[in-house]
Parts: C-alpha cells; sequence; structure tokens
C-alpha cells in the first residue's frame, strides 16, 4: 500500500512538472471575413455614465446583428486591472476587452499578447483614424489595440467654491501655491491629489519638472529621464504643496477618506476640496455627484512666461481582442461598431472621451455633443505643448515607487534627499528589468 | 418488525476499500496536490524561466515582505486572543435558559453571515472617517477625534475591530461546549460552596480545554491569512501598516504580475502558518493534558 501510494504521488508530480513547465498552445484562430452566429463577451471599466452607454450601444447592436449575442462586464477602475491580468494569465479573458494603455508592456511584451487587428481589415475599419494613434495600439509591427480616445490630466474646479472664495483659477504654480493660502482660511482646499489607483500627486509633480527641465521622466523607450536631481524637485514641489495648504496631506486626506475614491468623498461634494486632476475622459464620476454646470475646467498651469510644456497625453482607452477568442471576425466587427457606427457614437457621446475615429467625432460635432468637460480638457491639452506619456510610466510597480515616495516625504518617515535616492534606484532597476 | 437487511452492491474485495474512496483521492489529486507541485514549481521560476531558490532569496531580503510578515503576526496577535475572549463571554451569556434566548443567539450570529461584504465594508469605512459615527460618539463623552485610518499605529486595529465583530462563529462552538458540561458537576460544587467564579475557572475552563485550542487554531490560520478587510478598507496603509502577507501575495500575482514571487510566498505563508500551529500545539500540550 505504502508503495502504491508512493507511486501515485510520484506520478502526480511528473504530471504536475510537466504541465507547469510546458508552455500553453498558442493556436489563435484565423478568421474568414464571415460574421456567424455566436456570443461573445466584452469588458470595460468605467463610471455609470459610461456604464449606461455603452449598456444602449449593446442593446443597439443586438438589435442591429440578433444573431451575434454581446455579453456586458463591466464595474469600476478599482481593481479591475488585476481582474484582467489574472484573466488574461489563466486565458479565460473575455473575447473583446477595453485595455488601458500601460497593459500593452505587461500583457503583450512581444506583440503576441493579444490579437493582431491588421489581420482582421475586412470587419475593422482602420482608415478612420490617424497613423500616429494607429501607432499607439502596435506593439512592434502588430496592432495589439485601437485607440478610443486621446486624453490627457487637466484641472478641473467647483466654480461654485471659487465664486464664493472670490478667487480665480490658477494660471501659474506660483497663482496655486498662493490660492493654498487663501483657501487655508476657510478650511479649504482648492485641489485634491491622491497616492491611490490615480496617483495624481507624482503626476502633477512630474508635469512641474518636465516643464522645469524640459526632460521627460521616462522615455517612450523605457528609459528613465529623470536625474536624482529632478526626483528631489518633484518630491520637493510635492511637499510644498501640502505645505501652502493646496492640497491635503497624505494623513488628513487618509484620516477623512478612507479608502474611498475622491468622487465619492463627501469632502469633495460637500465642496471642502474644490478641484481634481483628472483625465478628461473620466471626468464624467466627478462632473455627476456635483449639481450639474458646477464643475469647470481650468486652465493647465504654467511657469511665469506662459510656458506650458511638460503636460502630458495618452490614448485613454484602446481596444482590443483575445488573442483566444474563437470568434475574431464577429469581434472586430463589433469594436467596429463602438468605433465607427454613427447611432453608436450618439449614444456614446464622449464617456470615453473625444473619439479618436474621424466619422464618430464628426457625427458628435454635428449633432453638437462636443460641448461638456471632456471637449473642454481635449481644446486646452491640444493649446499646449503636450508630450505622449511613456507607457513604462504607467505600470503599478512603477506606482508603488512614486506612491512609497510621496508617502514618505509626506509623513515626515523619509527626507526629500533619501526619498528620491531611493526612487531614482528602484525606478531604474525595474526598467532596467522588464527592457530584458 | 422484520428488519431489512442491507447488502454491499459492490461486493467484498480487496480493492472494495479504495474503490470507495476513490472520488476523494481523485479530488484531492486534481484539486489539492496538483495546485500545491504545480505552486511549488512556478515559486521557483525566476522572471527568466530558470529554476531555483532566487525567488525565496529575494523574498527574504524583501524590507517589503518583512513588514507584512510583521503586520500579519501584530494583526494575529491582537486579534485571535481578543476574538476567543470575547466569544467565550458572549457564550456564557447566552448559555442560560431564558424566554427568547434563541433571538439572542441569533441576532449575535448576524454579523458572522454578514461577512466583510461590501455593504459591512462601505458601512465600515464611513464609521471610522474623521466625521464619522465612531468619532462622532467619542465627542459626546468628550474625546478629541481620533484620526483612524491616517494614523499608522491605529489603523490595524479597525481591522482588527472588524473581525471581532464578526465573532459569532467562534461563539457558537463555545456554546455548543457549554451545553455539553454536565450539570451535575456545578451542582456538586455548588454544594461543596463553591461561587460562580470559582466553578468557571475549575469546571469551565478546564471542560472547555480542547475547544478552545480548536478555535485558537482555527482563528490563527483565518488571521494570518487575512486578505479582504485590509484590503477593502484601508487598501494597506497607511506606510503599509495593514499590509498582510495575504495582500503581499496578491499584489505580487494580480497587481505586478509577478506568478514566481506570489507563489514563493504562499509556500513562505504555508509554511510559517504551519510552524505556529506545531508551536502553539507544542506550548498547549500539557495545559490540555492535566
Amino acid at each position: 500500500m505504502k508503495k502504491t501510494f508512493l507511486k501515485i504521488a510520484a506520478a502526480c508530480c511528473i504530471i504536475s512538472l510537466s504541465a507547469c513547465s510546458v508552455k500553453k498552445n498558442d493556436s489563435v484562430t484565423k478568421p474568414d471575413g464571415k460574421l456567424d452566429k455566436c456570443s461573445l463577451r466584452f469588458s470595460w471599466w468605467g463610471g455609470d455614465d459610461r456604464h449606461e452607454a455603452t449598456l444602449k450601444a449593446i442593446d443597439l447592436w443586438n438589435k442591429k446583428y440578433p444573431d451575434i449575442t454581446i455579453t456586458p462586464e463591466y464595474g469600476g477602475w478599482d481593481g479591475w486591472s488585476e481582474k484582467v491580468t489574472s484573466q488574461v494569465s489563466s486565458s479565460t479573458e473575455p473575447d473583446i476587452m477595453q485595455i488601458n494603455y500601460d497593459w500593452l508592456i505587461a500583457l503583450s511584451p512581444d506583440g503576441n499578447g493579444f490579437y493582431d487587428l491588421g489581420e482582421l481589415s475586412s470587419q475593422l475599419d482602420l482608415s478612420q483614424f490617424d497613423d500616429e494613434v494607429l501607432s499607439f495600439g502596435k506593439v512592434g509591427e502588430k496592432l495589439n489595440a485601437v485607440t478610443v480616445s486621446v486624453s490627457g490630466r487637466s484641472l478641473f474646479y467647483n466654480s461654485q467654491v471659487f465664486s464664493r472664495m472670490g478667487a480665480d483659477y490658477p494660471e501659474t504654480w506660483n497663482d496655486l501655491i498662493a490660492l493654498g493660502n487663501r483657501f487655508s482660511e476657510d478650511g479649504l482646499y482648492p485641489l485634491d491629489l491622491d497616492i491611490q489607483s490615480g496617483g495624481t500627486a507624482w503626476y502633477l509633480a512630474v508635469v512641474y519638472v518636465q516643464q522645469q527641465t524640459g526632460r521627460q521622466f521616462i522615455t517612450l523607450d523605457g528609459r528613465l529621464g529623470f536625474t536624482v536631481e529632478d526626483i528631489k524637485n518633484a518630491l520637493s514641489f510635492y511637499k510644498q504643496l501640502e505645505e501652502s495648504h493646496v492640497i491635503r496631506t497624505v494623513r488628513t486626506r487618509t484620516d477623512e477618506d478612507g479608502n474611498a475614491a475622491l468622487y465619492q468623498s463627501p469632502e469633495f461634494i460637500g465642496g471642502r476640496v474644490a478641484g481634481v486632476l483628472e483625465w478628461g475622459s473620466a471626468v464624467g464620476k466627478y462632473e455627476s455627484v456635483l449639481p450639474e454646470g458646477v464643475l469647470e475646467a481650468g486652465p493647465l498651469l504654467t511657469d511665469e512666461k506662459g510656458c506650458s510644456d511638460g503636460w502630458m497625453i495618452k490614448p485613454s482607452l484602446l481596444y482590443a481582442i483575445s488573442k483566444n477568442t474563437k470568434h475574431p471576425d464577429e469581434a472586430a466587427a463589433f469594436i467596429n461598431f463602438l468605433l465607427n457606427d454613427e447611432e453608436c457614437a450618439e449614444i456614446l457621446g464622449t464617456t470615453r472621451g473625444i473619439p479618436a475615429s474621424h466619422k464618430a467625432e464628426a457625427v458628435l460635432q454635428k449633432s453638437g455633443a462636443l460641448n461638456g468637460l471632456t471637449k473642454e480638457s481635449e481644446s486646452i491639452l491640444s493649446n499646449a505643448h503636450t508630450v505622449t506619456i511613456s507607457p513604462y510610466m504607467e505600470l503599478s510597480r512603477m506606482k508603488e515607487f512614486y506612491n512609497t515616495a510621496i508617502e514618505a516625504v509626506s509623513y515626515g518617515t523619509s527626507d526629500v534627499d533619501s526619498a528620491a535616492q531611493q526612487m531614482f534606484d528602484s525606478v531604474n532597476n525595474y526598467l532596467e528589468k522588464i527592457r530584458k | 418488525m422484520k428488519s431489512r437487511i442491507y447488502r454491499n452492491p459492490v461486493g467484498v474485495s480487496r480493492f472494495t476499500g479504495l474503490l470507495l474512496i476513490l472520488p476523494f483521492i481523485i479530488g484531492a489529486i486534481l484539486f489539492i496536490i496538483y495546485p500545491f507541485v504545480c505552486s511549488f514549481i512556478v515559486g521557483l521560476k525566476d522572471g527568466s524561466g530558470d529554476l531555483g531558490f532566487d525567488n525565496y532569496k529575494n523574498i527574504m531580503s524583501d524590507s517589503n515582505y518583512r513588514q507584512t510578515a510583521a503586520v500579519t503576526f501584530k494583526y494575529t496577535a491582537f486579534l485571535v486572543p481578543l476574538k476567543l475572549a470575547v466569544s467565550l463571554l458572549v457564550a456564557l451569556l447566552l448559555n442560560c435558559e431564558l424566554k427568547g434566548i434563541g433571538i439572542f443567539r441569533t441576532a449575535f450570529y448576524i454579523p458572522s453571515i454578514l461577512g466583510s461584504n461590501l455593504a459591512v465594508i462601505i458601512m465600515w469605512q464611513y464609521l471610522f472617517t474623521s466625521n464619522g459615527l465612531v468619532n462622532q460618539l467619542l465627542g459626546v463623552i468628550g474625546i478629541a477625534p481620533v484620526g483612524w485610518y491616517g494614523d499608522p499605529d491605529k489603523a490595524i486595529f479597525i481591522i482588527v475591530l472588524l473581525r471581532l465583530w464578526e465573532f459569532g462563529s467562534t461563539m457558537v462552538i463555545f456554546l455548543a461546549a457549554l451545553r455539553d458540561i454536565p450539570n451535575e458537576l456545578y451542582y456538586a460544587a455548588k454544594v461543596d460552596g463553591c461561587g460562580s467564579i470559582k466553578a468557571f475557572f475549575h469546571i469551565t475552563l478546564p471542560q472547555l480545554k480542547n475547544i478552545i485550542f480548536i478555535n485558537l487554531v482555527l482563528q490563527t490560520i483565518a488571521a494570518m491569512q487575512e486578505f479582504n478587510a485590509p484590503y477593502m478598507i484601508t487598501g494597506g496603509g497607511p506606510l503599509g501598516s495593514t499590509r498582510t502577507i495575504g495582500m503581499y501575495i496578491y499584489d505580487e500575482m494580480f497587481r505586478y504580475g509577478d506568478e514566481g514571487t506570489a507563489n514563493a510566498v504562499s509556500w513562505l505563508l504555508f509554511t510559517l502558518i504551519g510552524a505556529v500551529v506545531i508551536l502553539l500545539y507544542r506550548f498547549t500540550e500539557k495545559l490540555r493534558r492535566d
């Protein structure tokens, strides 16, 4: 009996060893140019405005193409990246996915992590996109994803609070610092920056230093462009924002909001915190918790000479198809519908930003839908000398390095010099590791 | 009345026993042994796919891991004794024959049914914010508001309190054991002039020692595996003061996509839990035998 047990145990180990070491079978279903009856899964993250519009768009698709059923999977941003990562690593991801820019590096470093959309031109009209916009979704020679919209973070303010304080929206960094001192008399804050999933604290500090030095924090090919001195400047600038009462300290913010997102925070809804740095494509969730028309777009902060360099843009979202899908033609047709269909464009509006597809943008222009905060943000950014964010900057591990440094400086557990040196080393080592 | 005779449908042979436990063996191989072996092998793979113990060496020298291990032990050390004490106390109170006692027993068990669902977590989040109910109540009795979330020394207690509130399952086990203690022992003690407190220490506790040990082991294992509550309530902050080993594994696996490190840490956690349980067994051996 003992021998039998040992034999069974040995067999298990051998099977496990072989199963764990054999690479997955990468057989990709080839397109046949036909639309067959099937059911597809489509996943996205976002706020309620995006969810409602997308569900309506799916209803329209189901009416137009009753043979191809779309099953929606959606939720908020928190935890979404982790969910998709686990789905992709276990090959259970949806057929069609809304993905983030940095996922291309994380999930498809060699271009084989997603379906090559270049093979699906019979269903997907790519002529509606500029070459530069299409290039955002390319990994090597493979088109892994199509950009839905191009967006950047800009500043939005609670107009009621500003008018009650008799204050104008800040135009320069010095204006912002002065505003903090002025708001502090009433216990208010003109802006909020976080170190959670948004990571806006480090983002704004990077913009400030990029504008001063002309150096990009991380280059598009994944190299650290900042020196230790630059990182020190960025962390010192962040500390100055806290000390000038522009933003809450990490401790105050955590005490007041816990782990809740800013748009769910009573401090923001009640107007004690009167500004937010947010993607133009995602500002709807902040807009919807305040009375209509209260949230307004402010100018990009510049130096005293009006130089707006250093602000950043990126593809806000992209659509990708799973490499494991059994229905690539149908999935491509659905993406084409989301991106280029005129009726669908009207339904989706600007819930994913200003459409990168010329056709969809023209529809919204004609219907007068391009007039919200998203459009204002896009106009503000298009008038500035923006740079494209490196996808490496947004990787989760990198965000951990930024947030650790900011938190240490904010709590005073580490001085700016040593926090900067530690962050410089961590970022450099990690970039070197993933570039290999 | 004629009794019915049941016959063994599979017959009796040297393989009968094996055949009967075959479903369990298949399940254990597929869902326990196979994932265990796979996890161990993946934990040996570094970023380049080579097998070795590099992941374990890197983890041991990682200050983040050491911090999460310290947080996990601190959390366990605070939660488990408190939970056992509260569960036992409430079980003693509920072990009386009053009219409507069933309602109280059910009421105390409800938090355990709710568990860490989203509604409870959201309620918990707002209870402890600066302007939350807890600080408002403290204000009524003249205590200044406490910064629960932002203070690295206090944040862990929000998680401890949530889990403490969910003491129902431990209490039920104690309650069942209390009801098994023969009343004759208490009658005899009373006749000998023994008071309630003395009876508790000389009758109740000795009778419950094995059950206390079982609850101690179960709660220690659960506490060391803690993930949900800190992940949802504090996100591991501030300054990593509520980041448990469970969160470290989750972050490595799903946030950073490092399967090797995540699986290696899982094995380390498994080993740590095993070591703690063995230590508990050894330290309490004499007490349980006496």
